[in-house]
């Protein structure tokens, strides 16, 4: 190392020396010479700085988002679940009353029923019918009635030892003696193109009217005496016709049929109680009107 | 194997009318299982088949139905001859005639069935059967047809068209 060199080294050890050990006043001098190069800086470091709060935003938010993605999906997840937790409770519970409510007609009801659930329809579009699970094993026979917590369903026509076929009331090819419950006139009731059912036969001069309540007469199909059918809803009066009829409105959902019980032996019993079908009571206006008859 | 799955479709074809009526109605009218696979049998294997699944499935029918008579138990093997027959004088099936077949057969049905109970004292009016329950069964069958005869000849294309003069 030359002689110059070491003088240099020498003057800035003495000068870093003298900046650590010069009292902050006296470093004032300094500062005031470096803070045009202090503003010159200051313009790049904010703009540095400026980008790498932007990233670490971004990068922030990109995390924050990956985790919430996450998030989402098990809280969708969860949500599916539970959804699919309610449905399926819902359903219990519905079931639960529907059942409830069989149990409740059968304990009232003075014959010996079978509850059966419903499996099928009828496989073709030209007949109302309903496929049941329970058969001749169970003691089940043709022409047996079948009802609901609403009212008479329809009866058996095809018994196998698992299952049975039941043809319903709104079928045209079907037929169960009914009474209208105001005026005691008695008709055949048989199923409508509509869906509904009609009762036919009933004498002219009856006083039927709509709203009347029709239920079953006993005589005939496989039901006791006042299983409910339906509501009459519009009366025919044809001229020289020698009959009336009338259109009902039935009590029981045919849409909606899941469990049906299966009258046994109906004709060996009396009639039924006062008011066994507590689910759908006769609204108090037609109530009224079959009354005051 | 085509015993197997023969006996498969008699036990699967009508249970799966009765039970899933719900998922296979449209506008409250379902296709006719049956007759759709009797007739496809019919055209992409033969009438013989035809008319013994035609009896099969004719026989379950009545049986799960609620009528007094045996009218699919007739009427389907005749189905499954006619389009058995169809079938085997054409030299190249197309699906535009399938499609035609399988409505008319339909239709067919549909009218027989309507006779049939009709004689029973219970029909209902011919036109409002006709536009309530044949023609909308009529499409819903064709289309259903069509649709796996598709699926059918694109899985095992070996139909083997035979001439009349070739089948006498």
């Amino acid at each position: 190392m030359t002689g110059s060199k070491r003088a240099v080294l020498l003057l800035l050890a003495v000068l870093a020396a003298a900046l650590l050990i010069f009292p902050e006043s006296r470093q004032s001098p300094l500062q005031t010479i470096g803070r045009p190069l202090a503003s010159a800086i200051a313009l790049p470091l904010r703009a540095v700085d400026a980008l790498n709060q932007a990233i670490e935003t971004i990068r922030n938010r990109y995390l924050t988002l990956r985790h919430v993605r996450e998030e989402n999906r098990a809280i969708r997840q969860e949500l599916g679940r539970l959804r699919m937790d309610n449905a399926q409770l819902r359903e219990m519970a519905a079931e639960t009353d529907r059942l409830r409510a069989l149990l409740r007609l059968r304990a009232v009801i003075p014959f010996p029923t079978v509850a059966a659930r419903v499996v099928g329809r009828d496989p073709t579009n030209w007949y109302r019918s309903i496929v049941i699970n329970k058969g001749r094993k169970e003691g089940l026979a043709t022409d047996m009635g079948v009802m609901t917590p609403a009212g008479a369903v329809g009866r058996i026509v095809k018994v196998y030892d698992y299952l049975a076929i039941v043809l319903l009331i709104i079928d045209r090819t079907n037929a169960v003696t009914g009474l209208v419950q105001g005026t005691r006139d008695e008709g055949i009731v048989e199923g409508t193109e509509k869906g509904l059912t009609r009762i036919k036969y009933l004498p002219l001069l009856s006083t039927v009217k709509v709203g009347d309540q029709v239920i079953t007469s006993g005589l005939a199909g496989g039901f006791p005496r006042g299983l409910p059918i339906g509501h009459i809803t519009r009366i025919e009066r044809r001229e020289a016709e020698l009959f009336l009829s009338a259109e009902i409105e039935p009590s029981a959902d045919f849409v909606k049929l899941e469990e049906v019980l299966i009258i046994t032996t109906p004709r060996e019993t009396s009639d039924l109680p006062a008011n066994p079908f507590p689910l759908r009571p006769t609204p108090p206006d037609r109530r009224d009107a079959g009354e005051t008859r | 194997m085509r015993a197997l799955t023969y006996t498969a479709l008699i036990l699967l074809v009508v249970p799966l009318q009765v039970v899933l009526f719900d998922w296979i109605s449209i506008g409250g009218v379902r296709p006719d299982l049956a007759l759709v696979a009797v007739c496809v049998i019919g055209l992409h294997i033969g009438e013989r088949e035809a008319i013994g699944m035609g009896i099969a499935l004719g026989f379950t029918q009545d049986l799960l139905s609620g009528s007094a008579n045996w009218g699919n138990l007739c009427l389907k093997p005749v189905i499954g001859l006619l389009a058995g027959l169809a079938s085997r004088n054409l030299v190249n099936l197309t699906l535009p005639f399938a499609l035609g077949l399988l409505f008319a057969l339909s239709i067919f049905s549909g009218a027989v069935m309507f006779l049939l109970k009709s004689l029973a004292g219970a029909g209902p009016d011919f036109f409002a059967a006709a536009r309530g329950i044949i023609l909308p069964q009529a499409c819903y069958d064709a289309v259903l047809g069509v649709a796996l005869l598709k699926l059918i000849q694109r899985w095992a294309p070996d139909r083997a068209p035979l001439t009349a003069i070739t089948y006498e």
